[in-house]
């Protein structure tokens, strides 16, 4: 059979592909990959449509051995990926063969790792999606992250071209300190003009807290007027406020509705960048419009659906 | 009654129907997220109500703000009207034995009640489902007799075993699985509240309404309950 054995899982690997959709009138989480540029180019690379299921490798451990012939594209964070313990570039297609070893060390930057193969994985399709959400124990395999021992069906393709590299000027970097772009809404509020003022001119710690559910975040308090509210809808990159004062980036594996009040959202493409920040790195929050917010949206999702044509 | 429009962020809109749990409220709610689900928008994503809100995360690529609320509007203007089929009554076997009710003992101290007056005042009740959320079918049901309105747990529980029938404030739900949770714990149900098998996954949905029907420690167990 042509497909990819895992023979270490690492710290956390699972299947994702851009999230679902549709499911959360009745609880399930959006679920996808956390940071959709680097999966969407992994796809890109090999020739896949923007949404095809990858793996994502969380911090790095993991290792497969390609069973066939294959064409690959790591992307994201860099854990020096290793092939038969040779050292392989991100950013570029591989032809694999069969016996091939794949080995990831741990991310020295960014956090997440994208492997994409070409014409996808071939896993369960489960709720509008093939990702999987291990707290709900859904999608992807078993709904739980990969083990030894685990295989990953694949079509066997070839490369579409011989060697397929990411333009340079598109390497994303993952820097220590980043700026995300917040959209004020929901209970914005609730946040008087100091509150605002000392969120906008923090800079804030990702200490570690936090998973694909969400980063807390931590540094100066801000304080809502109220410390909770009826229980509400939280969309992505919803920013959560609890009593503590300490802001929660709420990302892929969100639960559906909560009661904290919010002072808006990180715009999605940043939130992808969010996603990426190591343990110890620094966010600022920078306000943006309604218009540049979806204009950023737009623009990320046009570049790859123009890929796909 | 109005309704408040915000953004939630780029691509979410959440509207305000008041900010109170309120059957009155939330059954515009319910009539509006029943309306939209109805309407099949292309580039609506989600559509997730809650007690007095209601989400549409939608495709920006469709739509900018100001249209996705006017297309919003326009379907939810005349939900008022609707006239709502008589909603659907669940029952939910449950069985309050104290090895299953963990926190029956500690409510009756709480409360001041016998463990029979606590069981006698939940089953009682009919409830509404006013959300569903925290866990795939995990329904928000309201309210419960005051007199058993309560705390969540000081410190959580790390595991509420799968089932589990649980009160929190003036609220009532099930553990649709085992999972992390702070709610005071009755008893236990042998449904399933979560089920592949079930036409549209949830055993509850938005509108539904729910009784509880205590059973015994038998027929929990025939009823294929875990202990």
């Amino acid at each position: 059979m042509n497909g990819f054995l895992v023979e270490n899982g690492g710290m956390q690997s699972s299947i994702q592909d851009s999230g679902r959709k549709g499911f959360s009138d009745i609880g399930l989480t959006q679920s996808g990959a956390m940071d959709e540029l680097a999966f969407g180019y992994a796809n890109f690379l090999v020739g896949n449509a923007f949404n095809t299921p990858a793996v994502e490798i969380a911090m790095g451990g993991a290792s497969f051995k390609a069973r066939s012939e294959m064409c690959i594209a790591i992307c994201g964070a860099n854990m020096q990926p290793t092939c038969n313990g040779h050292k392989i570039a991100l950013w570029q297609t591989y032809q694999l063969r069969r016996g091939d070893v794949i080995a990831f060390g741990f991310a020295t930057e960014g956090q997440f790792a994208y492997i994409a193969v070409a014409g996808g994985f071939q896993t369960p399709f489960a709720y509008g999606s093939f990702s999987t959400s291990m707290k709900e124990g859904l999608g992807g395999l078993e709904g739980r992250k990969l083990k030894a021992g685990d295989f990953l069906g694949t079509l066997g393709a070839r490369c579409p071209v011989d060697k397929r590299k990411l333009e340079r000027k598109f390497i994303p970097k993952y820097p220590e300190t980043i700026t995300v772009r917040l959209l004020k809404g929901y209970q914005d509020e609730m946040f008087d003009a100091q509150a605002q003022e000392t969120f906008f001119n923090s800079t804030y710690t990702f200490k570690g807290e936090g998973d694909r559910m969400g980063y807390r975040l931590s540094g100066e308090k801000v304080v809502p007027r109220l410390t909770g509210i009826l229980s509400e809808p939280i969309c992505y990159g919803a920013v959560q406020v609890p009593s503590h004062g300490e802001p929660i980036v709420l990302l892929k594996e969100r639960q559906t509705i909560g009661g904290y009040p919010k002072i808006g959202s990180v715009i999605a493409v940043d939130c992808f960048k969010l996603a990426q920040l190591k343990v110890g790195g620094k966010v600022k929050f920078k306000e943006v419009t309604l218009q540049e917010a979806q204009r950023a949206t737009k623009a990320f999702y046009t570049f790859f659906k123009e890929q796909e044509a | 009654m109005s309704r408040v429009y915000k953004i939630a962020s780029e691509s979410s809109v959440i509207v305000y129907f008041g900010s109170t749990i309120d059957p009155l409220i939330s059954q515009e709610v319910q009539k509006s997220y029943l309306a939209l689900k109805a309407e099949k928008c292309e580039g609506f994503f989600e559509i997730i109500p809650s007690y007095a809100s209601l989400m549409v995360s939608y495709d920006v690529m469709h739509f900018d703000f100001d249209a996705v609320c006017e297309m919003i509007e326009k379907i939810i203007h005349h939900a008022e009207d609707i006239q709502m089929s008589e909603p659907k009554i669940i029952t939910i076997p449950t069985y309050y034995g104290v090895e299953v009710g963990l926190d029956l003992e500690l409510l009756a101290q709480e409360k001041n009640l016998s463990i029979e007056e606590i069981i006698a005042l939940h089953v009682k009740g009919l409830y509404s489902v006013y959300a569903i959320g925290f866990a795939p079918g995990f329904a928000y049901l309201g309210e419960i007799d005051e007199r058993l309105a309560t705390s969540r747990l000081a410190s959580p529980r790390k595991a509420v075993p799968k089932g589990s029938v649980s009160i929190a404030d003036r609220q009532t739900a099930v553990y649709p699985s085992q999972s992390p949770g702070g709610w005071k714990v009755l008893g236990r149900t042998p449904t399933a509240m979560f089920d592949a098998s079930y036409e549209g996954l949830s055993l509850l949905h938005v509108g539904d309404q729910v009784r509880y029907e205590p059973i015994s420690k038998e027929e929990f167990l025939r009823r294929g309950g875990q202990l």
